[in-house]
C-alpha cells in the first residue's frame, strides 16, 4: 500500500507538491489525474525514492516499481538486457516469468530497445518494472502517445495483474477515460495541490472534471 | 622495407599505450559525463610504482600488477573528488580532476623525486620479415589487445558491465531500476585508473616517465578519444593506433621535431569538424 | 556594497597601491609586479569563464604571444612603448584568428583545444630560430619612453598597476554596457541567449579576444621587466594558475580576480619562504606550490563554487541586513 501524508516537494524555491495527502490500499488500483505540470511525475519520482520530500511522510509497504513517463528504456541495450536490469533491486535476472506474462517480449528479446515501436517500448517498460517482483506499481502515463488498441492491451494486462496477483497500482494519467475504466477511485491534482477526490463514477459526473479531462459531459 | 616494418610495429605499440589511456577516458566519460584530466596521472603513478617495486627486488608480474592496482585506487580517489559531491557539474568535475592531477605532482615529487625513471621491460628482440623488433613492443601490443577484448566482454556480457552501460545510456532510468549511478561512476573511475595503469606499466620500459609526463599522455589520449566522440572505444582505438603510427613514422623518417604539433592540430581539426556537424544536425529541426 | 562605501574602498586601495612601490624592497617588489601581472591575466580569464562560460586552459599562450611580440620588436630596435603597445594587439589578433574556428567548441573540448594551442605554440617557440629556440630571447632593453629609461623595479610596479587599472576599467565598462548585460545570459544558457537574439558567437569571440588582450599586455610588461623570455617561462601550469586565481576570487567579478590573484600569490610566496628554510628538502618549494594550487582549486570548486569574494560579500550583506542573499 501507499500512504502519503502532507507531502511537500520542491525544486529550489519552486514548490512542485504542496501538502499532498493520498492513500492507495493493499490490492487497490487508484488513479491520479491532472494536467501537465500538475506535479504528477514529481510524485512518481518521490514514491520511487528519486526525490527527497521537503516535508511530510511517504510510506510504501513492500517493494515499489515505477514505469516512468516516456518509457525511459536503455535504448542501446537489448530487450533482454533491459529486463535483466529491471531485476537490479531484487537480484532476479532471469526474465522468463515476464516472458510468460507478456509473450510478445520473448519474441523481441534480442532486439535493441531503442528501435522498437512506442507500444513495444511501453511493454518493455512494463516488463522491466515487473522484473523486481513489485508489490506496488506506479504507472506514469501508460497511454501517452500510444494507439488506443495498444493502450487497451496493456491496460488489460495491468488489470489482470491487479486482480490475480493482488498488485497495488497507482495509475497516473492524463487520459481520464482510461483511468475511470480501470479504477474505482481517483485523485485530481492541479498545480501541486489536490483539488478533488472520490469514487470514479462520482468524479465522472462532476462538471469540472468532465470539462477538464473528458472533453465535455460524459454520456 | 624492414625499417618501415620496425617503425610500424613501434608505432602500433605507442598507439596501444595511447589507446589504453583513451579507453580509460571514454569509460569514465560515458558513465559520468566527466572528462578526466587526471587520466595521464594514473599511468604516471603506475609507471613510477613499477620502477620502485622492481628496484626493491620484487619480481616481475607482482610489481606490475600491484602498480596497476595502485593506479586503480588513484582512479577511485579521483572519482571521489570529482563526482563524490552531489550537484557537481561535469565542467566543475573537469576542473577538479585538473586539481587532482596537480596534487599528484606534489605527491609524486615527494615519493619519487623529479627525475625521469625507467623500468626494465621484456628483454630481447625478435626478427620478423627482416625487421628487428624489441620483444617488449610485441608484449605491449598483445596486452593491449587482450585488455580491449576483456573490456568488450565486460561491457557486453556481464551484468555489472551492462549496468555501467545503462548508466551511460539513460542515467534517469538507471536510477528508476535502483542502480546507484554515483557508485557506478566511481567504479568507472576505478576502471579508468586500472586502464591508465596498464598503459603506464607498459610504457615505462620504452620511455622513461617523470611526474609531468601526464600532460603528453592525456593530450594524446584525449586526441584519440575525440576520434570516437569520447563515447566509442573502438573508434578511439583506431584513432590511437593511427596517432601512434603517424607520430613514430614522422620521427623515424626525420620529421620528428613537429610530431606533437601535427597530432594536436589533427585533434583540434577533428573536434571542429565534429562540432560543425553536430550544430548542423541540431539546427535541422528548428 | 553601497556606492559611497565602494568609492571610499576604491580610493583606499588606490592609495595603498600607489604607496607600496616606494616602501617595498626589491624582492618584495618582484612579488608585487608578478602579482599585478597575474591579476591582469586573471581578470580576462574570469571574464571568459564567468561571462562566456568557457574554460581556457591555454591563457598562458596569449601571455607568451604578448611577451615574444614585445621582445622581438624591442630587440629589433623598435621603441619600447611601441613594442609594449603591439603586445596586446598581437595577442588580440591571434585570439581572433584562433578563436574563430576554436569557439565552435564548448566545455571540455574547448578546454583541451586551448591547452593544445599553448602546447603547439611552446613547441614552435622552442624550435624556431627567430624565437631563440629553447634558450629564448635575451638582452631585451629596458622599458622607456623617449629619453626616459626605466631604471628600477618601482617603475615596472607602477607600469604594471597602471596596466591593471586600465584592464579593470575596460572590463567594468564592458560588463555594465548593454551587450555586457546580454553577455551575462551567455554563461547561464547559450540557447536561451541565442533565442533572445543575442549574437552569441560574435560576443564569445569578443570576450575571448579581450581576455587575450589583457594577457598580451601583461606578457609585454613581463618581458621588459625580466629582460628575457623563453618557452620555459610559460608552462601549462601557468594557465592552470590563472584558473585557480579566477575560481578562488569568484568568476565574473573584477575585484574577485584581483583578490584571487593576490591571495594565491601571497600564499605561494609565504610557502616558498617556509620551504626554503634550512632543513627543508630541495624539492619543498615546488611540492608546496603544486599542493597549494591543487588543494585550493579542488576545495573552492567543490565547496565555494561562487568564489571567495561573492561568498564573503554575501556573508557581509547577510550580517548587515539579516536577509538571505538575493
Amino acid at each position: 500500500m501507499i500512504e502519503v501524508r502532507d507531502l511537500v516537494v520542491s525544486y529550489g524555491t519552486a514548490t512542485a507538491l504542496d501538502r499532498l495527502t493520498l492513500t492507495v490500499g493493499r490490492g487497490e488500483m487508484v488513479a491520479l489525474l491532472g494536467p501537465n505540470g500538475a506535479g504528477k511525475s514529481t510524485l512518481a519520482d518521490t514514491l520511487a525514492g528519486l526525490l527527497r520530500p521537503a516535508a511530510g511522510t511517504v510510506r510504501v509497504d513492500g517493494r515499489l516499481a515505477l514505469i516512468p513517463e516516456g518509457r525511459q528504456l536503455f535504448p542501446d541495450l537489448s530487450v533482454a538486457d533491459n529486463l535483466a536490469l529491471g531485476g537490479w533491486r531484487s537480484g532476479q535476472r532471469d526474465p522468463s516469468f515476464v516472458y510468460e506474462l507478456l509473450p510478445r517480449l520473448a519474441e523481441l528479446s534480442s532486439r535493441r530497445a531503442g528501435v522498437l515501436s512506442g507500444g513495444e517500448q511501453q511493454m518493455v517498460a512494463f516488463g522491466r518494472a515487473m522484473m523486481s517482483r513489485p508489490d506496488v506499481l506506479v504507472v506514469d502515463e501508460l497511454s501517452l502517445g500510444l494507439a488506443p488498441n495498444v493502450t487497451a492491451d496493456l491496460a488489460a494486462h495491468l488489470a489482470g495483474l491487479n486482480r490475480s496477483h493482488g498488485l497495488t497500482v497507482l495509475l497516473i494519467e492524463q487520459n481520464a477515460r482510461l483511468a475511470f475504466e480501470l479504477c474505482r477511485r481517483a485523485y485530481v491534482l492541479e498545480s501541486g495541490r489536490l483539488v478533488t477526490e472520490g469514487p470514479c463514477d462520482e468524479l465522472a459526473g462532476d462538471p469540472r472534471v468532465a470539462s477538464a479531462y473528458l472533453g465535455g459531459a460524459i454520456t | 622495407m624492414s625499417a618501415f616494418l620496425t617503425y610500424l610495429l613501434n608505432g602500433l605499440a605507442v598507439g596501444c599505450a595511447i589507446a589504453l589511456i583513451a579507453s580509460g577516458l571514454v569509460t569514465i566519460h560515458r558513465v559520468t559525463g566527466v572528462v578526466n584530466f587526471a587520466q595521464g596521472t594514473f599511468a604516471v603513478v603506475a609507471g613510477l610504482c613499477t620502477s620502485s617495486l622492481l628496484g626493491l627486488g620484487f619480481p616481475h608480474g607482482l610489481s606490475e600488477v600491484s602498480a596497476v592496482l595502485a593506479a586503480g585506487v588513484a582512479g577511485l580517489l579521483t572519482g571521489l573528488a570529482a563526482i563524490g559531491r552531489r550537484g557537481t557539474t561535469p565542467l566543475s568535475s573537469l576542473i577538479v580532476t585538473l586539481g587532482v592531477g596537480v596534487l599528484a605532482y606534489a605527491v609524486e615529487i615527494v615519493l619519487w623525486g623529479d627525475q625521469p625513471r625507467s623500468a626494465p621491460g621484456l628483454a630481447g628482440s625478435v626478427t620478423l620479415a627482416g625487421a628487428r623488433i624489441q620483444t617488449h613492443y610485441l608484449l605491449v601490443i598483445g596486452v593491449t589487445a587482450a585488455t580491449f577484448v576483456l573490456l568488450a566482454l565486460f561491457f557486453g556480457r556481464t551484468y555489472l558491465g551492462k549496468a555501467l552501460t545503462a548508466c551511460a545510456s539513460n542515467p534517469y532510468a538507471a536510477r528508476v531500476v535502483g542502480i546507484d549511478v554515483r557508485r557506478m561512476g566511481l567504479l568507472a573511475f576505478a576502471l579508468g585508473g586500472v586502464l591508465g595503469g596498464i598503459a603506464g606499466v607498459l610504457v615505462t620500459p620504452l620511455r622513461p616517465i617523470s611526474f609531468d609526463t601526464d600532460v603528453t599522455l592525456i593530450v594524446n589520449g584525449f586526441a584519440a578519444a575525440v576520434f570516437g566522440a569520447l563515447t566509442r572505444p573502438v573508434i578511439a582505438l583506431a584513432g590511437a593506433l593511427l596517432l601512434g603510427v603517424a607520430e613514430t613514422m614522422a620521427a623515424g623518417y626525420g620529421y620528428g621535431s613537429h610530431q606533437l604539433e601535427v597530432a594536436l592540430g589533427l585533434m583540434i581539426l577533428v573536434m571542429i569538424v565534429q562540432a560543425s556537424r553536430r550544430s548542423a544536425i541540431s539546427e535541422e529541426p528548428a | 556594497m553601497n556606492n559611497r562605501a565602494g568609492l571610499a574602498a576604491g580610493a583606499l586601495v588606490a592609495a595603498v597601491t600607489l604607496a607600496l612601490p616606494a616602501v617595498l624592497d626589491d624582492s618584495a617588489l618582484a612579488v608585487y609586479i608578478l602579482l599585478g601581472l597575474a591579476a591582469m591575466v586573471t581578470v580576462g580569464v574570469s571574464l571568459l569563464m564567468g561571462y562566456a562560460g568557457q574554460v581556457s586552459l591555454g591563457q598562458g599562450a596569449f601571455y607568451a604571444i604578448g611577451a615574444y611580440t614585445a621582445a622581438l620588436l624591442a630587440l629589433a630596435g623598435v621603441p619600447p612603448l611601441a613594442g609594449l603597445a603591439a603586445a596586446p594587439v598581437a595577442a588580440a589578433l591571434s585570439a581572433l584568428v584562433i578563436g574563430t574556428p576554436l569557439l565552435r567548441l564548448r566545455g571540455h573540448h574547448l578546454a583541451f583545444a586551448t591547452l593544445a594551442v599553448q602546447l603547439i605554440l611552446l613547441s614552435l617557440a622552442g624550435q624556431l630560430e627567430f624565437t631563440g629556440g629553447d634558450i629564448g630571447l635575451q638582452g631585451i632593453p629596458q622599458f622607456g619612453v623617449g629619453s626616459f629609461e626605466a631604471g628600477g623595479a618601482a617603475v615596472y610596479a607602477y607600469l604594471t598597476w597602471a596596466g591593471l587599472a586600465l584592464v579593470m576599467l575596460v572590463t567594468r565598462n564592458v560588463i555594465t554596457s548593454r551587450p555586457g548585460r546580454a553577455l551575462r545570459a551567455l554563461a547561464t544558457s547559450e540557447t536561451a541567449a541565442a533565442s533572445s537574439g543575442i549574437p552569441v558567437g560574435r560576443y564569445k569571440l569578443v570576450v575571448f579576444a579581450l581576455s587575450a588582450t589583457f594577457a598580451g599586455l601583461a606578457g609585454g610588461i613581463y618581458c621588459f621587466y625580466t629582460g628575457y623570455v623563453a618557452p620555459g617561462s610559460f608552462p601549462v601550469l601557468i594557465s592552470i594558475q590563472y584558473i585557480v586565481m579566477a575560481v578562488v576570487g569568484g568568476l565574473g567579478t573584477i575585484w574577485g580576480a584581483v583578490v584571487g590573484a593576490t591571495a594565491i600569490t601571497l600564499l605561494v610566496q609565504g610557502l616558498d619562504r617556509l620551504a626554503s628554510l634550512p632543513g627543508m628538502p630541495t624539492y619543498a618549494p615546488s611540492v608546496l606550490s603544486y599542493a597549494v594550487y591543487a588543494l585550493v582549486l579542488i576545495v573552492v570548486v567543490l565547496f565555494m563554487p561562487r568564489g571567495l569574494v561573492p561568498a564573503i560579500s554575501a556573508r557581509l550583506a547577510k550580517n548587515r541586513k539579516e536577509l538571505p542573499y538575493r
